[in-house]
């Protein structure tokens, strides 16, 4: 559980000569039992980015909504606000690190207490003085030398594409414009599943026609994910990397698998001078569904899980689902928690490399949390459409004992099936 | 018996002011009686700056007041006090009797009680709050006045305080104390003279424990989050139940509800946000005039909530915080209408005699 201010008791107090101990002498003696000691929440608010973390009212709507507290956590933007204030150190606390930056507090909050703000800026200044899990700095060292949190060898950052049986044309090789730079991200280019999704959408793009290319072993991390858990340092770092690699290419439009990395290329790399046209491939595709050759029905019942940083922090929530609506035979069925009430599969804000940490303080995964919720609302399939989180459910769905009852896969998994371009998965 | 077209207020704070200008811009005689000895009442008399915008309340007030003392219509008596009447409306006889005792009759057409509150006695609190033990537990009131002095200071010291605790709902929204009713003004009067106290010591930690924070309409961000946000004035919901001397400072001992938690800290000085109740001017006047009081004891209206001026009593109306709780807001706002009301009286009856 987490960290609460305990009330001070004097082991030992002499009332008139008599040595009573512990509580019993509480109602002889009185004494200061808690400090309010505001220092604490003095210190967190003169941080810059950190100041709304003092307008808390205590309403409470960010603890019904908070995955962290939902999950069994004892955590929320309120219960934050309030150890602060009573001198508990945020920057000691594990508090400090359950947050995955969901945003869903902030759609709630009267008062306009920022997360998204609070916790990178106060994570900064942790990080600075080396208070940090030691799973996040691996991950951070990892971005640092190999341009991805895996730790994987940077010049196999494109070696997927041999598996994708269809031209992938790198760039720096192909020494021509191209329509559409395809941005594919850590996950999405290293990870067993992400690999299968990249693949799948790779012969989509094929398929349609699409002339575009992708960076290869000169794509680094985005590093949003890594400037939300605190190293706004290696963040920019990244920025200026891929911007500057970015800007040797004569392109149209930036497409990107990862919704973090959207959140990078719209929000932050235009500060940084890398100002594209940037969408998701989600969004890419819906305007081409019409020439898309979804053939071969999918008879399932499945559910989409919203991507924070597709959904509430980037508003979309639309072409996912036109998608998926758009393969014959497919029923989409929404759980309870969807678009802007969507569930965290807490792999943001740098979760995806706590996991050993956050077990500590939460009483289960969010992503166990959301696939059980999955499975409440009868779906048999699972998709998604942020590299983090194949990865992520499909472990939930073995630690929740639920194995064989529900598949997760990306939607572009879903599209190259229906129209014949891989092995059927579901 | 000839109709008097003139009319009485008894009471010269905000609402009587209101009243009686509103009466002489209708053009009537207006006789504004005031027990005490100078015009302006207890904001005026007792509140350094007013709320919401903390601007100073003789700066506020002063055009009102000279606006009445200059008014060819208005004849101001103070230090005087109403002590009988008959009659009925239209056709009042007063008695006023004046600091030496003197008293005179005087004929009125209609009456506006304007005799507002008084604050809550913390003696009478039946938490241990030791108002009349500790000199560090000090009343709204008695932090308005070294405002008004501009030195805010522990009053066993004479040193600032360096942590300060307001406590909300001291003799309101209680049974036992025999004051149901919410006092609405005291949590927004708390935060404003927490923001008047961070200026006046930027270093002071301050503090206010309450119930439920009842900020309504724009006081909310006027006076509420601009204390939080830009004063760092913390508030803390769980009410203080006592306060013990600590060494030379206080211990105070209640339950911090938002933590579920004992709450024991001490403080430098607490101020304690009392409330309102009818003055002794208000039940008087409700004796001597033969007005009902409605069940919370202030002065009762009947035709709420359309009518908030009129009192069973045929040409007696009652404006402000002698009708119930009021901020300055809703007591100039019933001394225009209480104007209003009186002189459609007077011409109603003047058109039934013709």
């Amino acid at each position: 559980m987490a960290q609460k201010a305990k009330p001070i008791e004097l082991d030992v107090a002499v009332v008139n000569g008599v040595t009573l101990t512990a509580s019993a002498n509480r109602m002889f003696e009185p004494r200061v039992i808690s400090e309010y000691d505001l220092s604490a929440l003095d210190a967190v608010t003169a941080i810059d980015g950190a100041q709304s973390l003092g307008y808390c009212y205590q309403c409470g709507k960010c603890t019904a909504v908070c995955p962290v507290d939902t999950a069994g956590g004892d955590y929320s933007p309120r219960k934050v606000f309030r150890r602060t204030q009573l001198g508990i150190d945020l920057l000691d606390s594990p508090d400090l690190w359950l947050c995955t930056t969901c945003s869903n507090c902030l759609r709630v909050c009267p008062k306009e207490v920022n997360m998204i703000s609070i916790m990178p800026a106060v994570r900064e200044q942790a990080v600075a003085d080396g208070r940090a899990p030691q799973e996040l700095l691996t991950a951070f060292e990892n971005t640092a030398r190999y341009g991805n949190p895996l730790g994987e060898p940077a010049r196999k950052r494109a070696d997927w594409i041999r598996r994708a049986e269809v031209p992938v044309p790198i760039m720096s090789q192909l020494k021509a414009p191209v329509d559409v730079l395809w941005f594919v991200e850590c996950y999405p280019a290293y990870h067993p599943r992400g690999k299968d999704a990249s693949v799948a959408l790779a012969r989509v793009l094929h398929a349609l026609g699409v002339d575009f290319g992708i960076l290869g072993s000169e794509e680094k991390c985005s590093g949003d994910s890594q400037r939300m858990a605190g190293e706004a340092g290696l963040f920019e770092m990244l920025a200026e990397h891929n911007i500057k690699v970015l800007s040797k290419y004569a392109f149209n439009t930036v497409m990107v698998t990862d919704p973090h990395a959207f959140n990078a290329f719209r929000h932050e790399y235009p500060k940084h001078g890398g100002d594209w046209t940037t969408l998701h491939y989600t969004q890419y595709l819906v305007p081409r569904i019409a020439q898309m050759e979804l053939i071969h029905p999918i008879n399932r019942r499945v559910t989409f899980h919203d991507p924070c940083y597709l959904g509430r922090h980037n508003g979309e929530y639309d072409a996912p689902r036109e998608l998926l609506q758009a393969i014959p035979g497919l029923e989409l069925v929404e759980m309870g928690r969807c678009r802007e009430n969507s569930y965290c599969c807490g792999g943001g804000g740098g979760g995806m490399w706590m996991d050993g940490f956050t077990s500590e303080h939460v009483g289960m995964r969010l992503s166990e949390r959301r696939v059980q919720e999955a499975l409440e609302w009868g779906a048999e399939v699972l998709a998604v459409t942020c590299p983090y989180e194949v990865s992520r459910f499909e472990d939930a769905v073995k630690s929740t004992g639920n194995a064989g009852l529900l598949q997760v896969v990306d939607i572009a998994e879903l599209l190259a099936q229906s129209m014949g371009l891989v092995e059927a998965r579901v | 018996m000839s109709l008097s077209e003139r009319v009485m207020v008894i009471g010269a704070g905000p609402a009587g002011l209101e009243a009686a200008r509103g009466v002489a811009d209708l053009d009537r005689q207006v006789l504004l009686v005031e027990s005490k000895g100078q015009l302006g009442g207890t904001p005026y008399e007792h509140y350094a700056t007013l709320t919401p915008h903390l601007r100073e309340t003789g700066d506020v007030m002063r055009a009102m007041l000279d606006g009445i003392n200059s008014h060819p219509l208005v004849d101001v008596r103070l230090e005087t006090r109403v002590v009988a009447s008959e009659g009925e409306a239209g056709h009042f006889r007063v008695t006023l009797e004046n600091a030496d005792g003197q008293r005179t009759e005087e004929e009125v057409g209609a009456v506006i009680v304007a005799t507002g509150f008084s604050h809550f006695d913390p003696g009478r609190e039946t938490q241990m709050y030791g108002y009349y033990e500790y000199d560090d537990v000090v009343t709204l009131v008695d932090a308005e006045h070294m405002m008004q002095n501009g030195r805010m200071v522990r009053p066993s010291t004479g040193e600032p305080p360096e942590r300060v605790a307001f406590i909300q709902c001291v003799g309101s929204r209680d049974r036992q104390i025999g004051n149901t009713y919410c006092s609405k003004v005291c949590c927004g009067i708390a935060s404003k003279q927490s923001i008047e106290i961070k200026r006046m010591l930027p270093n002071a930690k301050i503090f206010i424990f309450y119930i439920d924070m009842r900020m309504y309409g724009f006081w909310e961000d006027q006076i509420y989050w601009k204390a939080q946000e830009e004063h760092k004035v913390n508030y803390v919901r769980g009410i203080v139940t006592e306060i013990i001397k600590k060494g030379d400072k206080l211990l105070i001992k209640g339950e911090d509800t938002t933590m579920g938690r004992p709450m024991e800290v001490t403080m430098d000085l607490v101020i304690l946000s009392v409330g309102m109740e009818p003055s002794r001017g208000t039940l008087q006047m409700g004796q001597i005039f033969g007005l009902p009081r409605e069940p919370h004891g202030f002065l009762a209206t009947v035709g709420e909530p359309l009518d908030t001026v009129s009192t069973p009593v045929a040409g007696v109306f009652v404006a402000g915080a002698a009708a119930g709780p009021k901020d300055i807001e809703d007591s100039v706002s019933m001394g225009g209408m209480a104007a209003a009301k009186a002189v459609g009286l007077l011409n109603r009856l003047a058109r039934a005699l013709v």
